[in-house]
């Protein structure tokens, strides 16, 4: 165990396929959040790095929950899934961001922006058709519940699955599914024996990691200055994640700035404001203006509120009366129609300025009317 | 996938019934020139995008039909009736008792909100029969008062209830030389206001299907069925579904020599993108080979610019425009409308 002959697992010779293989799983990690340079300068031939490898999978398995996941996906389906997303949009969309990318862009690949308001279209009508099957999907589901509803021996539940009644339509059909169920039986058994062994494996870990900490030790002197570095064929996939900590350090300073000053805003405003309306006697435009800014405040407050658990991932559709274990299609529906309104606020925003945008350009030259969609 | 068709006045169900009796024929016939499996899955796909199957094992079409009068929707329910093959639902129309007068604005601001909630439970009740609906197809006139006038608004009407269907206008351009006086403003309007609901516009010129019955059909009275024929000829070929030779719906991509010609297409879409084409084994209407071809180009813009032009020149005179304003169209949304069709005109003249 002292790290000197490492073990060849790989074949010698190098091939295209392992090439891309090696380079497959170093985007792989860094996407995942594994940017441990030792890792990702292995040479591409696959010569070396057996340990950096262990330490890898060491590292998915507790960061990504990879055994639970695995579990997961080879579960037996039901028949009754459909996925649910209310994560908010990773994407930045700073001003500056896209100014840069201009900047970068230059004339040479210039597009027709007619072809991509066809390609847009294209696209809208794919997502459209994929909707209607959903939708088609979700009635015919409806179908089969509705009709089973009272048969199934689970009295909560109450109706059959699409796997069930699938079933029931071909019972010799039974042997796979027996099959299955033997197979992630099986799974579940064996994750429960390494469960149990555990905490062996981490141990066996820590001497890893002490090992390569006194290694480190001995060749610090090579590598004096330990950058982070970019590598080029990463970039591509993920160009905002070296901006993306140093953003959102300054964003959440701005962010308690601007709650301050708002405060004292508020604050002001409030007095300036009660001190008007005590001499005159408008009381219901008041109310009404009261009302108008409680309903605003209450869209801002669900900007800056802890998202709680959004909803995410695989889940099967029931019909049920009580509530299990779970969350109702229409707290979904509202979630997302709360992001649909927000959104499409964003959206009003954004096309006024390009609107006054467009008025300020027109209003330079001479002789133009501008008229705006 | 099922398509729901709202047929809008007079020409809307006048056509309607005929593009139905194209498509229940060519379902009905056997011979398809095919084998018989591959009939047989032609046959319940298109079934089920335009009909619906009764117990009485007659289909009945997808389809709702709206007038303002009550003489051609119930002539349009009696033929298909009479046809033993299919029929429409009896419950399935709309109409009042006295016609809108031909005025453009009072069927879009009078009648289409009083009727709305109406004939929209129409469409829901049609809309909830398809299992997997792949959106709408109306049919209606373009320069006319009732089809038109109405036939905008309720176009509004689906896209706001229905947001992410898909719509497909059918409309009628008028012969050049139409008799309605005020039929360019018609025109103009219809256009505009379609333009922002819709999702595809489909146009028949009448001038050009009475050449085609003159010349190519030799009919010597052309009457108004011989027009609506050829044009319900030409939308059900378009319509049935076209198949893979392995069954079940699939297109497959087949540039054909001469359409591959860059020229023929604009400078920003490569011609692989510009051109798909379908095929079929079956085939349609007992026509050993037949072809349609529906294109997006500058084939309209002369006669969009000349109903403009003519439109414009009315309006700068103030000529009519009380029979719009003492409903409700005030000169501005005349305004608006031209904008509109100005910039299809211009986006289509610098394509």
């Amino acid at each position: 165990q002292n790290g000197a002959a490492q073990k060849r697992l790989l074949p010698s010779a190098s091939c295209p396929a392992l090439v891309t293989q090696i380079r497959f799983v170093k985007s792989a990690l860094w996407y995942h959040g594994y940017d441990r340079p030792e890792l990702h300068q292995l040479p591409a031939d696959g010569s070396a790095g057996s340990r950096e490898l262990l330490l890898a999978f060491s590292w998915l398995l507790h960061r990504l929950s990879l055994l639970e996941q695995l579990l997961v996906r080879n579960r037996v389906k039901t028949g009754d899934e459909a996925s649910v997303c209310t994560c908010e949009d990773n994407l930045p969309s700073s001003q500056e961001g896209t100014a840069e990318a201009a900047a970068e862009g230059g004339l040479e690949d210039r597009v027709d922006v007619r072809y991509l308001q066809c390609l847009d279209g294209r696209l809208r009508f794919q997502w459209r058709s994929l909707h209607a099957q959903h939708q088609e999907q979700c009635k015919l589901l409806h179908k089969i519940h509705l009709f089973t509803s009272g048969s199934h021996m689970d009295k909560i539940l109450g109706h059959f699955s699409v796997t069930e009644t699938d079933l029931v339509r071909q019972p010799e059909n039974y042997k796979q599914l027996f099959q299955l169920l033997e197979s992630e039986t099986m799974q579940l058994e064996a994750f429960l024996e390494w469960k149990q062994l555990e905490p062996v494996y981490w141990q066996w870990m820590e001497t890893v990691l002490d090992d390569m900490a006194k290694e480190g030790n001995m060749c610090k002197s090579q590598d004096a200055h330990v950058e982070k570095r970019r590598l080029p064929e990463v970039t591509s996939c993920c160009p905002w994640a070296e901006n993306l900590t140093g953003q959102m350090d300054r964003l959440s300073r701005d962010l308690m700035a601007l709650q301050d000053q708002l405060h004292q805003l508020i604050i002001q405003r409030k007095a300036a404001w009660w001190e008007k309306v005590s001499f005159g006697g408008f009381s219901a435009t008041a109310r009404k203006i009261q009302e108008s800014v409680e309903r605003k405040l209450r869209d801002l407050t669900c900007f800056h509120a802890p998202k709680k658990n959004a909803m995410h991932g695989s889940c099967r559709l029931c019909v049920s009366r009580e509530a299990v274990s779970a969350f109702s299609a229409t707290e979904v529906i509202r979630e997302l129609q709360m992001r649909e309104a927000s959104l499409q606020r964003e959206l009003e925003q954004l096309r006024e300025e390009c609107r006054q945008r467009l008025d300020e350009i027109a209003q330079g030259l001479e002789g133009v009317i501008c008229i705006s969609p | 996938m099922s398509i729901v068709t709202v047929q809008l006045g007079q020409c809307g169900n006048q056509i309607g019934h005929e593009v139905f009796n194209t498509l229940c024929s060519d379902i009905c016939g056997t011979h398809g020139l095919c084998s018989k499996k591959e009939n047989e899955s032609y046959h319940d796909s298109c079934k089920e995008r335009f009909f619906c199957e009764e117990e009485s094992g007659v289909p009945v079409a997808r389809a709702v039909l709206v007038d303002m009068e009550p003489k051609v929707i119930s002539q349009t329910l009696s033929m298909a009736a009479r046809s033993g093959h299919w029929k429409y639902n009896s419950q399935a129309h709309f109409c009042q008792k006295q016609g809108s007068g031909n005025n453009w604005a009072n069927g879009y601001s009078v009648h289409g909100p009083r009727h709305k909630e109406a004939i929209m439970n129409l469409v829901q009740k049609e809309a909830e029969k398809c299992d997997r609906l792949g959106g709408f197809f109306t049919i209606m006139s373009m320069a006319g008062g009732t089809g038109s006038g109405l036939g905008a608004f309720v176009t509004q009407c689906l896209r706001d209830a229905f947001p992410t269907s898909f719509i497909l206008n059918h409309v009628i351009w008028p012969y050049g030389t139409g008799e309605v006086i005020v039929q360019n403003y018609n025109s103009v309007l219809t256009l505009s206001h379609l333009y922002q609901s819709s999702d595809a516009l489909l146009v028949h010129e009448n001038d050009v299907i009475h050449k085609i019955c003159a010349q190519l059909m030799n009919i010597k009275q052309i009457s108004f069925r011989d027009v609506n024929q050829v044009i319900a000829h030409q939308l059900g070929s378009v319509f049935q579904p076209a198949h893979t030779a392995g069954g079940g719906s699939g297109y497959s991509r087949n540039p054909l020599g001469s359409f591959q010609d860059p020229s023929l297409y604009t400078s920003w879409l490569n011609p692989q993108d510009a051109f798909n084409a379908w095929k079929t084994p079956r085939a349609f209407n007992k026509y050993e080979k037949s072809a349609a071809l529906v294109s997006n180009s500058q084939f309209l813009l002369k006669p969009l610019d000349s109903i403009v032009g003519k439109a414009w020149n009315m309006f700068a005179s103030k000529a009519y425009i009380h029979q719009y304003t003492k409903f409700g169209i005030q000169e501005e949304d005349f305004l608006d409308c031209f904008t509109t069709l100005e910039q299809v005109i211009s986006s289509y003249t610098n394509l």
